[in-house]
């Protein structure tokens, strides 16, 4: 594919993707939302970057600018050891909910330690299984939300672990709550997608579904001298999940304009080509500016822009946590990504909270990027771009699904104010349409070209069979 | 702990830099080829190259019990000369008389820094020059009395030329002080083995802390037997310093000095290949002048400049970034030999330095707010520095690197396959299994709680611009507002509002300590004592006997980060760029809480109180 037809296209994902989300059809999705209210009294030890505090924080936020009256809010369940045993081994599982700091000192542990790699980075904290149990209840419960149709979007930010292994913590991640919960989603969904914004690659999701087609992982991360050190472009799953793996390896100081200049036309290709029938979105907030352990510059709105995109698709969409190591950033960003999963534009300035001294001196939601330079030069993220369509390109349209057999009367949502949605098995993106929109969406006229693009759009893919050609307008 | 020993390679390597720069340009050699012009400054090159030789290898040698001790310390974003430092205190009569007379602040205005950041160059002199201070004021003593010199002041400015020369004496190697090119490459051949094993064992400690003990001892061994060749000059030159103190010195020197050579060979070879790509960024000329104090690598990087046939002009063409990265020693060592194994490892040494770096500089993260990307990647590369060394030889590591970019193949860290490590997935059979509702958790609060048009409106809502209060923006203000809207939110959560904790949130935990536990809580979080503080969190019973663990760690985030936040909001509002993770640095004795609890204090507790009862 030419570089011109990849720079045309990647403009109009600029300016076409923004589809209204922030506008008139925000309140069609109904939004569940877990919180455990004991959670950021779970401490990992003095000097442990990793806070649930956070947690606690961005809930408070949440509900001081009045974001719950959009949702409903549920405690979660906790998950069971035969809970968490669905994707971790049995004997990590046992030693995980037996030991404790108390027990540490056994010598029956210590060789275990080492071999789960418990110590460290993820050290032996009071309530540590109470912990992952919450964690990875919340998620099971959000993909059960889904499962249900009871909800189109279900937050979870307690969890988001994604470096935990099936027989191993890593990363201050125990628990991997995102399997268990896609495994969830399995049950009804046939095709998972897995979106990854975290600065760090997500490797224990990536690992855990890198042979299958079930689910598609795609991650973005710093790549090169940092942690884990998985997630080499060229990391695209084997056996029948040959391709389904996609990573975007990038540079320190990446900012708003790359960040979006690589997720909106890969995530667009891929929801278009792999068509999910459900999406968890990893929203790592250690990609923000200014992160403790972390080296992007993303703004608040920059990071959330990845949620508005992908809410955009109308797909049932999981929302988790993940890192963020700077707190006071951690619970602006997540308060403001609830704010968006409801369709409320929330004020700059906070209302006064309990935790009002930590976001001074400036007392404002938005995290600014600071001048930091930024090493992702446009030839990188051009070739990281083709690569990386290419790559989505290879994979067949719907796999294990044939292209286009879903009858579309299924796919006609129930509610009447809900015929104005685009539901991705009918929809592609038509250039022209979009040219026209103004940049975030919401706008009446933007929605009456959607329902002309909606219309054209099923006619379209019905003579459309032929992944990666496409015509230069469109991705 | 391991994880100090292995963390601690960051700092060190730096260390080890600023000592090579010190030591060649106190001797007036000249490296590569470039003829270096220091002729003006030599004097003065001279007693900073001597000062930047002296303390790091006192640090290293007194202060074991601290797992890393940068050189580079950076205050307010800046980096702190610390021999400027150490120079200024000295002129005024030592740590302890500049602090009797409340000297820090102008000090630190004359250091270029701003006045409100004296208690984080005071701590840094307290932590790393105090001591050092005494110990050259101490040798100087007892060496004035063996001499019977008299009405000489210590320190290195009024070295006399003998002395200088015996302090000298314990850091050279040779007897031989001029080192002139060929001498110094002869020298370099020599000890090339020497180095690679010094690296290897670099390279040990940062991947693989468990064979580190057994590796390096063999290391050491061989490094003994070379060094014993090498250095037979140091028996002629004469220990006038007093055995003892020559006998502490000696050995540790030894090995830092091929270390040394190890870094200058490293940095001569990047200078002289300029197209073998770099595992880590080089700075680019604006930000040569950080390198300011550290001239050689000034000089490499220049000499790199002219080399590299314009490649500054299309920096990373194509996927040469990938391509860098495919080749870093990190990345090829885990494929070769340490495989999955590393993962934990890697990340420690990624992130532990970041909380070292907190209390050694705690201004200035690299990644804050107000962007000073010079001190973040002057931090990176302290930190990277070890990772340059984890390989065998630079060239048979770039050789290696070609042939591995040639070829399709890309080696990095390979996700592991089998069923140990994926997810079982089960076929789709189109049959959909029923998800049992004990998942859906307990409802708290339902969508119909919230459909009351009249409350739409404050959705999203922020707080007002204006308040009627008196002093707006002030902590009575603030605490009035938050206390206001508190009441609001009981009226409209009711039981939720308990349900979600928020009776356990903000200073209000702190109505359920007595103002004596408060006190002491604070005291521990001040002592500035990392291992005190370590033991209290585990051992808090002990300290307080009707409190858990969890009572402390509420207590810690609600109560007393909130109250230093308060502080730092209003204090040193530019300085903000973590939320705890300033960490107690910034605590130190003499300054913070004690400002704020001054005549404050009574004012806080009773207002916060005060409106919390009238208004509950």
């Amino acid at each position: 594919m030419g570089m011109m037809e990849e720079e045309s296209s990647n403009s109009n994902i600029e300016g076409g993707a923004s589809l209204p989300s922030s506008g008139s059809d925000a309140k069609k999705r109904r939004v569940t939302y877990f919180y455990e209210p004991t959670i950021g009294d779970y401490y990992y030890g003095q000097g442990h970057p990793m806070k649930p505090h956070r947690i606690r924080m961005a809930h408070n936020l949440i509900v001081h600018y009045s974001l719950h009256r959009r949702m409903e809010i549920n405690r979660p369940f906790p998950a069971s050891t035969a809970d968490i045993r669905r994707f971790h081994s049995d004997d990590y599982v046992h030693f995980l909910s037996s030991v404790s700091p108390e027990t540490l000192s056994d010598i029956t542990f210590s060789r275990q330690l080492k071999r789960f790699n418990v110590g460290e980075d993820c050290p032996v904290f009071d309530g540590l299984f109470d912990f992952c149990q919450a964690s990875a209840g919340g998620s099971i419960g959000a993909a059960v939300k889904l499962n249900r149709g009871d909800a189109d979007i279900a937050i979870n930010w307690a969890g988001g672990l994604h470096h935990a292994k099936k027989s191993e913590a890593s990363g201050f991640c125990y628990v991997n709550d995102i399997v268990l919960g896609i495994l969830e989603l399995l049950k009804v969904h046939r095709r998972v997608l897995y979106v990854d914004i975290d600065v760090h690659h997500g490797d224990g999701v990536e690992e855990a579904f890198y042979t299958t087609d079930r689910v598609m992982t795609v991650s973005f991360h710093k790549f090169g001298d940092f942690f884990p050190g998985t997630g080499h472009i060229k990391d695209i799953g084997v056996g029948s999940g040959k391709n389904y793996a996609v990573n975007v390896p990038l540079n320190d100081g990446m900012d708003d304009e790359n960040f979006r200049g690589l997720f909106r036309p890969i995530i667009h290709k891929v929801m278009e080509v792999y068509q999910p029938e459900a999406v968890v979105l990893q929203c790592g907030a250690d990609s923000l500016s200014g992160d403790r352990l972390g080296c992007f510059n993303l703004s608040v709105k920059g990071h959330a822009d990845c949620l508005r995109f992908l809410r955009s698709f109308n797909v049932p969409l999981m929302v988790l946590g993940g890192g963020g190591y700077t707190i006071r950033n951690v619970a602006r960003c997540w308060c403001y990504e609830t704010a968006v999963a409801v369709g409320v534009e929330p004020d700059n300035k906070l209302p006064y909270n309990e935790y009002y001294e930590y976001f001074g001196p400036d007392y404002t939601l938005y995290v600014d990027p600071s001048n930091m330079e930024n090493l992702n030069t446009p030839k990188d993220m051009e070739k990281i771009r083709i690569t990386l369509l290419e790559q989505i390109s290879r994979l067949p349209h719907a796999p294990s699904v044939p292209f286009q057999t879903t009858p579309p009367t299924l796919e006609i949502p129930e509610e009447a104010e809900e015929d104005m949605d685009r539901r991705p098995k009918l929809r592609k993106w038509d250039g022209e349409d979009y040219d026209s929109d103004p940049d975030e969406g919401g706008k009446a006229n933007s929605k009456f070209s959607n329902v002309n693009a909606h219309m054209r759009e099923i006619v379209d893919d019905m003579e459309e069979e032929k992944p990666g050609v496409h015509p230069p307008s469109c991705c | 702990m391991e994880q100090c020993s292995t963390f601690s390679n960051g700092p060190s390597l730096d260390l080890l830099g600023v000592q090579t720069v010190g030591e060649f340009s106190g001797n007036g050699c000249c490296l590569g080829e470039d003829h270096v012009d220091n002729g003006a400054h030599h004097g003065k090159l001279t007693q900073k190259g001597l000062f930047y030789e002296l303390l790091p290898l006192y640090l290293k040698d007194n202060c074991s019990q601290v797992g890393a001790r940068p050189l580079l310390v950076l205050v307010d974003g800046q980096q702190l000369d610390l021999y400027k430092l150490f120079s200024l205190v000295k002129d005024r009569g030592g740590y302890a008389k500049v602090s009797k007379n409340g000297l820090w602040g102008s000090l630190t205005k004359e250091l270029g820094l701003n006045l409100e950041v004296y208690s984080p160059v005071k701590l840094v002199y307290a932590k790393y020059l105090n001591d050092f201070e005494r110990w050259l004021k101490k040798t100087f003593e007892e060496k004035i009395l063996k001499n019977g010199n008299h009405g000489c002041d210590w320190g290195l400015k009024w070295l006399p030329m003998d002395i200088e020369k015996e302090f000298r004496g314990l850091l050279c190697l040779n007897s031989k002080k001029k080192a002139d090119d060929e001498l110094f490459k002869s020298k370099s051949n020599k000890k090339k083995k020497n180095t690679d094993l010094a690296n290897h064992k670099n390279g040990n400690n940062l991947l693989d802390t468990k064979d580190q003990n057994n590796k390096s001892e063999d290391v050491q061994h061989i490094e003994g037997d070379n060094n014993e060749k090498s250095c037979n000059g140091i028996k002629d030159n004469p220990a006038t310093l007093g055995a003892e103190c020559a006998d502490k010195e000696y050995n540790p020197r030894k090995r830092k000095r091929d270390a040394f050579s190890g870094m200058i060979n490293w940095m001569k070879d990047i200078a002289k290949h300029p197209l073998v790509p770099l595992t880590q960024p080089i700075p680019k000329p604006s930000k040569w002048k950080e390198y300011k104090g550290r001239d050689f690598f000034g000089q490499f990087l220049k000499a790199r400049l002219i080399l590299s046939p314009r490649t500054h002009e299309e920096p990373n063409s194509g996927l040469s970034s990938l391509q860098k990265q495919k080749m870093h020693p990190v990345i090829y060592e885990d494929h070769v030999a340490l495989g999955r194994q590393a993962t934990g490892k890697s990340r420690c040494n990624e992130r532990l330095p970041s909380s070292v770096k907190a209390w050694s500089c705690s201004c200035c993260n690299p990644c804050s707010h107000k962007g000073n990307t010079l001190a973040g990647s002057h931090d990176k590369v302290a930190e990277k520095c070890p990772h340059e060394k984890t390989s065998e030889t630079l060239d048979v590591l770039t050789e290696k690197a070609m042939a591995e970019s040639s070829g399709d193949e890309f080696l990095g860290k390979q996700v592991s396959v089998g069923p140990r490590f994926q997810a079982e997935i089960p076929e789709w059979t189109g049959v959909v299994s029923e998800s049992d509702s004990k998942w859906l958790g307990t409802q708290v609060w339902s969508l119909k709680q919230g459909t009351e048009p009249a409350t739409e409106t404050d959705i999203g809502r922020g707080r007002q611009e204006k308040c009627s209060c008196e002093h707006q923006g002030s902590v009575t203000c603030v605490r009035l507002h938050i206390a206001e809207n508190r009441v609001k939110l009981k009226l409209e959560l009711g039981s939720t509002f308990y349900h979600w904790g928020f009776d356990r949130m903000g200073e209000e935990v702190s109505l359920q300590w007595t103002t004596t536990e408060e006190k002491r809580f604070k005291d521990i979080m001040r002592s500035n004592a990392p291992s005190k503080i370590k033991y209290f969190w585990n051992n808090g019973f002990k300290y307080f006997a009707n409190k858990t663990r969890r009572h402390l760690v509420s207590y810690y985030f609600n109560v007393f980060l909130i109250q230093l936040r308060t502080y730092q909001n209003r204090a040193t509002p530019k300085n903000i760029d973590s939320d705890d993770e300033v960490e107690f640095g910034y605590l130190s004795k003499g300054f913070g809480m004690e400002t704020i609890e001054g005549p404050d204090d009574d004012f806080l507790e009773c207002s916060k109180n005060e409106q919390y009862i009238n208004f509950d």
